[in-house]
Parts: C-alpha cells; sequence; structure tokens
C-alpha cells in the first residue's frame, strides 16, 4: 500500500513530465502506426491477385517479427544513427505483419458473389475496389491495426536504449538509479503508462473502426 | 526467408494453417541458411580491420559465452512457462475452473502491450531485494551461484511474460474441441480424467504447440534484454557497441541475435512439425 | 431500330479456354427477340451460364460478333456494356455494406444521375418488386430473407431501367414455395416492364413456366432445341431433348391451353335444385346422358343425379340432396392441365367448367384433352417438317 502512495506521489509530483513522455511515446506510435497500416494495406491490395508474392511478403513479415526487438533496433543504427529514427524503423518493421496478413484475408474473404455481381453492373477494377472490396474488408484490417498497435506501443519501451524518446525513459532512469529514491517509481510509471497508453489506443482504434464499418457488417 | 521460419504469430497466437509439403521443404532448408549467412556474415567480420575497442568487445570467447547465457535463459524460462501455464490452462477449462477462463483470457489478450523492458527491471528490483535479503536463501547460493543472479531474475521475469501465450493458447486449444467428440467420449465411457488425456488433449496439442513455439520466440527476444539487469546474452555486445559508438559491434550483436531468434524458432518448427499428432 | 431486329444477336460466338481443349462455347449463333423471355436450359456443365457471360462480357469470347440493338459491342468498353444489361446471379451478391436503397442506386450512381432521381428510382423499384419503401429502404441485407434479397437483387438490376436483363438460376438458392412466389411476381412484373430476358437454369419445369421461347442447350453450349415451350413438349426433336425433358412433357403440354379455348360440351342436362325429381327424370330419358347436374338458386354445380338417384321417394319431392357431390370443377381460365388434374383427383371422365361468379358454362371430356394432345403434336410436327422442307 505504501508503495502504491508513494508511486501516486512521484506521478503526482511529476505529471508534467510524465504527460510530456505520454505524448512522445504516443507521437513515436502513431507515426509508426499511420505508416505501417498505409504501407501494409496498399502492399496487401497489390498482393492480391499475386499469390507467391504474398506468402513471399507474408513470410518476410513472419521472419521480421521473430527477430528480436532490440536486435532490429540495432541493425539500423549504422544506417540512420541513434535516437529515434532506428526504432522507427524497426517498429515501422514489425507492426506490418499484423496488418498486411489481416489486409490480405479481409479482401480474400469477400464473398465471390458480391464482386461478381460488382463487375457485372459495369464497376471497374478500382470501383470494385475501393466500393466494394476494401469496404468489406475494413473490419479484418482494423482489428490487425489495433494488433499491431499494442505490439507497437509495448516495444517502444526500448526505443529509449537506442537514443530514443518515450515512456521507456522512465523505466531506464529508475533502472540506472536503482537504490536511489524514487527509482522503482519511475519503472512503475514508465511500464503503467505504457500499458495505459496502449488501453487508450485500443479503445479510440476500437471506436474509430466502429465509426468507420457500415451497420450492414458489424 | 521460408514459410515455415515465420513465427506461430506472437500477436494472436493463433493456430496456423494447414500443413502442406512445403513446410518440410522449408524445415531442412532453414538451418542450411541459417548457417549461410552466420558463415558469411562472420567472414565479412574476419575480413574488417576493427579498432582495438571493437575487436576487445566481439571476441569469439565473448560471443560464445553470451550466447550461451542467452540460450540458457531462452530455454529456463521456456521450461517453467510450460510448467506453470498448461496445467493452469487445462484448470481453467476444467468446468470447476470454467468461471475464471473469461478474465484469464481478458488478461491474457490486455498482456500483449506490457512492455518486457518495464517488467524485468521490476523483477529485479523486486526479486534483487529477495537475492539480497536472504544471504542463505537456495537461489542465492545454489542456482544463483551457478548462473548469476541477473541471469536467475531474467529467467522469472521471462516466465512471467511468456506465460499468457501459451495459457491463453492452451485454453483455445482445449475450448475449441469439438464438443460432439467429448459426448462422444463420455458416451462411451470414458470418465472426466480419461477424455481429458485420451480426447481433449492430443486435440488440442496443434494449437498448444504454436503456442510454446510463440513463448520460444517471445523468450529468446526478451533474453536479449537480460543484459540490462546483469543477465547477460548477446544484448550485452549490443550494448557495448553503442556505448562505444562502434558500428560493427552493433551489428554484429544484432546479426547472431537474429540469427539466433530464427534458429529457436526453427527449433520450435521442428518440435511442433514432430509432436503433433498424425491425422490432425 | 425496328421492332423487327432482334435486342441482341450472338453471331458465331465461340469460346475456348486453351487452344487444345475443345471450347466451352462452340460457334453459337443465337437472337432474342425484343421483350421476350428466353431461356437457356440444359445439364450441368452445358456451358449455359457461360453464354449468358459472353453476352456482357463478364466472359470475353474468343472470336464472333455480339449485337446489341443493332450496335456491335464485341469490342465496346466492358464496363459501359454492363451498366446497359441488368445483371441477376443466383447468389445475388447484394453489396452487404449498403442499404437496400443504396444497392438499388449502384448502377444509376455509376452512370451519374443526381441524388434526388436516384432515390425517387429506388422507391418506384421497391415499390414495384413489392417491397414497401418506407419500411425497407434503410435497412441492410442482412436483415433481409433469401426471398426478399432476390427482390432486391431484381430492383437493382432494373434500377437504371435497362432494356436488357439477363438472370442466372435467379431463383435456385431459395425454397420451392418462395421460387414459385418469385417467379409468378417476376412473370406479372415482366407484363408490366417488358424487358428482353435471358433467363439460364437447369429446371426444366421453371424453363417451361418462365420462358417465352426455350433453348435447350447439349454440351458446349450447341443449341439442341429452340422454340416455343409448347411445340418444344409437343415434338422434341431428338432424342436428347426428349430426355431432358423428361417423362410427362405431353402432360407438362397442357399447360399452354385453357379450358375457356375448347369447345365445352352440353350432353348433359341440368335442373335448379328445387326441380322435382319427376320432371328431372324425364328430362334425363330424354337425353342421351346418364346423369343429370343439379345447380344451386345462383346456377352454381351442386350434384350428379342419376336415374336410379331420381327414382328413389315421391316424384314430386325436389331433387335437392340427392346424388354425389360435383367435386371435379374449373374455371374457364383454367389450364387443361389443371382440368386433367380435377377429372383424375375426382375418378371421373369429365370436368365441370363454372365462370368467374361460379356458374355453371358447360363440361369438358377427357377425350377433349387427348384430342387437343393430337393436335398439338401434329401442328408441331407440321410445323418442323415444314421448316425441313425449306432447308
Amino acid at each position: 500500500m505504501d508503495g502504491v502512495r508513494s508511486w501516486a506521489g512521484f506521478v503526482a509530483d511529476n505529471v508534467d513530465g510524465v504527460l510530456e513522455r505520454s505524448l512522445e511515446h504516443l507521437t513515436l506510435v502513431a507515426g509508426v502506426m499511420v505508416a505501417a497500416t498505409l504501407f501494409s494495406v496498399v502492399l496487401g491490395i497489390v498482393l492480391m491477385d499475386r499469390p507467391v508474392a504474398r506468402q513471399a511478403a507474408l513470410g518476410a513479415a513472419g521472419v521480421l517479427l521473430t527477430i528480436p526487438s532490440l536486435a532490429l533496433f540495432a541493425v539500423f543504427i549504422p544506417l540512420v544513427g541513434i535516437g529515434n529514427r532506428p526504432a522507427q524503423i524497426a517498429l515501422f518493421l514489425y507492426a506490418i505483419l499484423p496488418i498486411l496478413r489481416n489486409t490480405v484475408t479481409g479482401l480474400g474473404s469477400v464473398d465471390e458473389a458480391v464482386v461478381e455481381s460488382a463487375r457485372g453492373m459495369g464497376m471497374g477494377p478500382l470501383q470494385q475496389l475501393l466500393r466494394v472490396r476494401v469496404p468489406l474488408a475494413w473490419p479484418v484490417v482494423m482489428a490487425g491495426v489495433r494488433v499491431s498497435t499494442q505490439l507497437v506501443t509495448g516495444i517502444a519501451a526500448i526505443a529509449v536504449l537506442v537514443g530514443g524518446g518515450g515512456l521507456g525513459a522512465y523505466i531506464q532512469r529508475g533502472l540506472t538509479s536503482l537504490g536511489n529514491p524514487f527509482s522503482i517509481e519511475r519503472v512503475w510509471t514508465g511500464t503503467v503508462f505504457i500499458i495505459l497508453l496502449a488501453l487508450v489506443l485500443d479503445l479510440v482504434l476500437g471506436l474509430i473502426g466502429r465509426r468507420t464499418t457500415s451497420p450492414g457488417i458489424r | 526467408m521460408t514459410a515455415t521460419a515465420t513465427a506461430s504469430d506472437p500477436a494472436t497466437g493463433g493456430p496456423r494453417d494447414r500443413w502442406s509439403p512445403r513446410d518440410d521443404l522449408g524445415l531442412v532448408v532453414t538451418p542450411f541458411v541459417l548457417l549461410a549467412v552466420l558463415a558469411a556474415y562472420l567472414t565479412w567480420l574476419g575480413a574488417q580491420d576493427l579498432p582495438q575497442q571493437a575487436a576487445s568487445a566481439i571476441t569469439g570467447d565473448k560471443l560464445l559465452t553470451q550466447t550461451r547465457e542467452q540460450i540458457t535463459i531462452t530455454a529456463l524460462s521456456t521450461l517453467g512457462v510450460l510448467v506453470i501455464a498448461i496445467p493452469l490452462g487445462i484448470a481453467l477449462t476444467r468446468p470447476w475452473g470454467k468461471r475464471f477462463a473469461g478474465p484469464a483470457l481478458a488478461v491474457a489478450n490486455a498482456g500483449q502491450s506490457i512492455p518486457a523492458f518495464g517488467l524485468l527491471v521490476i523483477a529485479l528490483a523486486v526479486l534483487g531485494r529477495v537475492f539480497g535479503r536472504a544471504q542463505d536463501n537456495i537461489l542465492q547460493n545454489t542456482i544463483g551461484e551457478a548462473l548469476g543472479p541477473g541471469l536467475v531474475i531474467s529467467v522469472f521475469a521471462l516466465i512471467l511474460f511468456a506465460i499468457l501465450p501459451i495459457l491463453r493458447n492452451t485454453m483455445v486449444g482445449l475450448q475449441q474441441v469439438d464438443p460432439d467428440v467429448i459426448e462422444a467420449g463420455l458416451g462411451m465411457g470414458m470418465t472426466r480424467r480419461e477424455v481429458l488425456w485420451r480426447i481433449e488433449l492430443p486435440l488440442a496439442v496443434p494449437v498448444m504447440l504454436a503456442g510454446v513455439r510463440t513463448a520460444l520466440v517471445i523468450n529468446v527476444g526478451m533474453a536479449t534484454l537480460a543484459f540490462l539487469i546483469g543477465g547477460g546474452g548477446l544484448g550485452v555486445a549490443i550494448r557495448s557497441g553503442i556505448q562505444l559508438a562502434q558500428n560493427v559491434v552493433v551489428v554484429t550483436g544484432g546479426v547472431l541475435t537474429a540469427l539466433l531468434a530464427l534458429s529457436v524458432d526453427w527449433v520450435g518448427a521442428v518440435a511442433e512439425r514432430i509432436l503433433r499428432p498424425k491425422g490432425l | 431500330m425496328s421492332d423487327h431486329q432482334p435486342m441482341i444477336t450472338l453471331d458465331g460466338v465461340e469460346k475456348r479456354y486453351s487452344e487444345d481443349a475443345p471450347p466451352a462455347v462452340e460457334r453459337l449463333s443465337l437472337d432474342v427477340h425484343r421483350g421476350e423471355i428466353l431461356v437457356l436450359v440444359g445439364p450441368s456443365g452445358c456451358g449455359k451460364s457461360t453464354t449468358l457471360r459472353l453476352i456482357n462480357r463478364m466472359i470475353e469470347p474468343t472470336s464472333g460478333r455480339i449485337v446489341f440493338d443493332g450496335e456491335d459491342v464485341t469490342h465496346i468498353d466492358a464496363n459501359d456494356l454492363r451498366r446497359r444489361i441488368g445483371y441477376v446471379i443466383q447468389r445475388i451478391g447484394l453489396f452487404p455494406h449498403q442499404t437496400i436503397a443504396e444497392n438499388v442506386g449502384t448502377v444509376p450512381r455509376l452512370l451519374g444521375w443526381d441524388r434526388g432521381r436516384i432515390s425517387e428510382r429506388t422507391d418506384e423499384l421497391l415499390d414495384l418488386v413489392g417491397l414497401d419503401p418506407s419500411l425497407y429502404r434503410d435497412r441492410y441485407p442482412k436483415e433481409l430473407s433469401g426471398g426478399q434479397a432476390q427482390r432486391v437483387g431484381v430492383a437493382r438490376a432494373l434500377a437504371a431501367d435497362p432494356p436488357v436483363m439477363l438472370m442466372d438460376e435467379p431463383f435456385g438458392a431459395v425454397d420451392p414455395i418462395t421460387r414459385d412466389r418469385l417467379q409468378n411476381e417476376f412473370l406479372r412484373l415482366q407484363e408490366e416492364v417488358r424487358k428482353t430476358i435471358v433467363f439460364v437454369t437447369h429446371d426444366i419445369d421453371e424453363a417451361i413456366k418462365m420462358g417465352d421461347r426455350i433453348a435447350i442447350l447439349r454440351e458446349r453450349s450447341v443449341v439442341a432445341q429452340l422454340d416455343t415451350p409448347s411445340r418444344i413438349l409437343a415434338y422434341p426433336v431428338d432424342d436428347f431433348v426428349d430426355d431432358f425433358i423428361g417423362s410427362g412433357s405431353t402432360l407438362k403440354g397442357l399447360h399452354f391451353e385453357r379450358v375457356r379455348d375448347l369447345e365445352l360440351s352440353n350432353d348433359y342436362p341440368f335442373v335448379r335444385s328445387s326441380e322435382s325429381r319427376g320432371d328431372t327424370r324425364r328430362l334425363l330419358a330424354d337425353s342421351d346422358a346418364r346423369f343429370a347436374l343439379v345447380l344451386d338458386e345462383r346456377g352454381r354445380p351442386e350434384r350428379w343425379v342419376d336415374d336410379e338417384d331420381l327414382s328413389r321417394g315421391d316424384p314430386s319431392e325436389t331433387v335437392a340432396g340427392l346424388g354425389p357431390k360435383v367435386i371435379a370443377m374449373v374455371e374457364g381460365n383454367a389450364t387443361l392441365h389443371d382440368a386433367l388434374e380435377a377429372m383424375i383427383t375426382s375418378s371421373a371422365g369429365q370436368a365441370v367448367v363454372v365462370g368467374r361468379d361460379g356458374a355453371y358454362t358447360g363440361v369438358v371430356q377427357i377425350e377433349q384433352l387427348t384430342e387437343v394432345i393430337r393436335r398439338m403434336r401434329a401442328e408441331a410436327k407440321a410445323h418442323y417438317d415444314r421448316l425441313r422442307g425449306r432447308a
């Protein structure tokens, strides 16, 4: 109980810093997710009619997700230096698989009769895609975006190890000052606010998903 | 890389697609590809003219020790997870444990965003105190001395972290068993226990194995962070590289970690292939 | 643009998927007349759906020409062509993410109609297919039954008022009772809209019911026989057609003739139920018939009486309540098939014909039906003999 009280005290005394770090974390995650979503959805669309390339892309994205996060951060350091940049690239690569896989699944599971009737009414390929396939695949795509966001929010804590910012900084400071006052409070602050941020993002994405999905397929 | 090298996806941990001959081909080819990449990288590294600082950070001895540490952490934590999560998963799907299944799954799903970094440091702070307090603690004296306290603490943290995917997959695997099949088993006079051992578990094995493989991948990845709390592993090389501003060292740590992770995933894939009951 | 010019002409249209394999559709030439329902029917795998899909170029022909309303459309933009042709498929393919109104308005939107016109048209069409627009406009496809969804599918195909509709087993996925109702509704609708319709089915009974003309196709979409349903039933040109239309085809032909077109016999004497037994007995004796018909006060057939019935009791009593009830009874606009059915269920050799008001108008005899069948066959045979003579 004492621990919780002293933690709450620490957070209250450092509201500004916590908000600032949270915002940093959010900015990092949001930027990565927007880029990864655009990239993965477009890639999924491009690969829709190319089964071999599609398998290869999904396989490659799977391998990326298998590589430990710190290792992936590390290999980009020689290319882009330390700071947020290697973290962004690595998180981007992690975020691809869930979105790509869901995009491919979603687009592929659209009822062929629906596409056939769209074609039969004189919709061109682009109209079929934008008016029929993408709206119908959308809930599945959004589910992938949510999974990726959870993943990326957690992993982004490590960005601080390669010179980036975000809530990981609290964990890092706590670690280096372990044994000193407020060290463990710092670690908890970083950890708890990352989980909170992930929860909030998941709620927001869930809401966006609902609002952007037709009631006909909810 | 081949399709098999793709992890059963840590994000959802769902059952993987059905087996196809290509999978087996991938299983055979993967280790050769990994070895070839390793050989190519070491050859390239040997040809580099490294500054003294860098060369001393990545001597063969150091890298071997770090690799061994990382494998030890991965193996121990995976073992620990299996021992805890599988019985727990079974318990949560029994009639008397079912009411806890919903909350447990919710926690398991929410756990995805727990930062590994934070968990490790919290484990260090909490367990470090335990280590410090009990001088003749069995952890300190036997295991701790043999492996180093940082490593032991890392294993504990990793067990906590990787419980979720195995727990979830065990539950999902058991829940998806066709109730008619269970009904048929009971109808033939099997006891609840016999139904579990002869019907439910064999049918749930593929999904459970996928969870185990996911846990392996998570563990090997997190073991890279064990260096933060003095647990060693290849993360040490990466950290040294960053501190020394020696990119070659950073990349060497990164490449070796990646290759190790892919190898571990391959081991998981082989285990999945061998242990999967025929006919499923 | 004369009315005699076919709406659609397929001119030697062929579809090959590979050089070596036999064609899926082999050099097919076919005219579809303005305002008719032409049914393509044949065993599964005969290429009837492929043929249909060649018309709106969902499948591109390998060779041959497609002429649409006098215009060669073989090489024009396929999407333009499709917007001029309604298309209904068995699995309907309503867009699940769009409301019923949005679904129906799809082609008008593609054609760039303004909103007011689209919404007006949508309501009009929903009315036309029997769905109350105020109830259904804003619903989603998942809230519809199979029959309702199919109605929306038809409305959607009609949206931009295309002169032609292609229908690929449109009623194949609903239960038999709903199918029958949808077929009837569609025929009524067609009376109103008079579209040129090409209709694919594998069900010969549906073909007979829906088609103004039927093309029976064998493998590779080769036309085995193309004619009106009654003529095909009366005179199958070969064993393939004979097998395909199956047993009972002669009886099915009776669907196309109506009782009112026959010369009804008035051989049976008829009396009101207030008539006395004695008078009726005399009347019956004067005729050649063995039975007399008793009508109620409003002239509706009630009972059959014979001499034995009339000999009972006092001759001055009325005939009311004597003899067996009339069971075999049909209206004038019933088909001969209905009449035959009535005769068989009542095991009588004749059926009593009544007007719309139920009043007696005459009697149809089973011999008349066999005569009709004989005549239909002879006419059809003469028709085909003439065709052969000309060839």
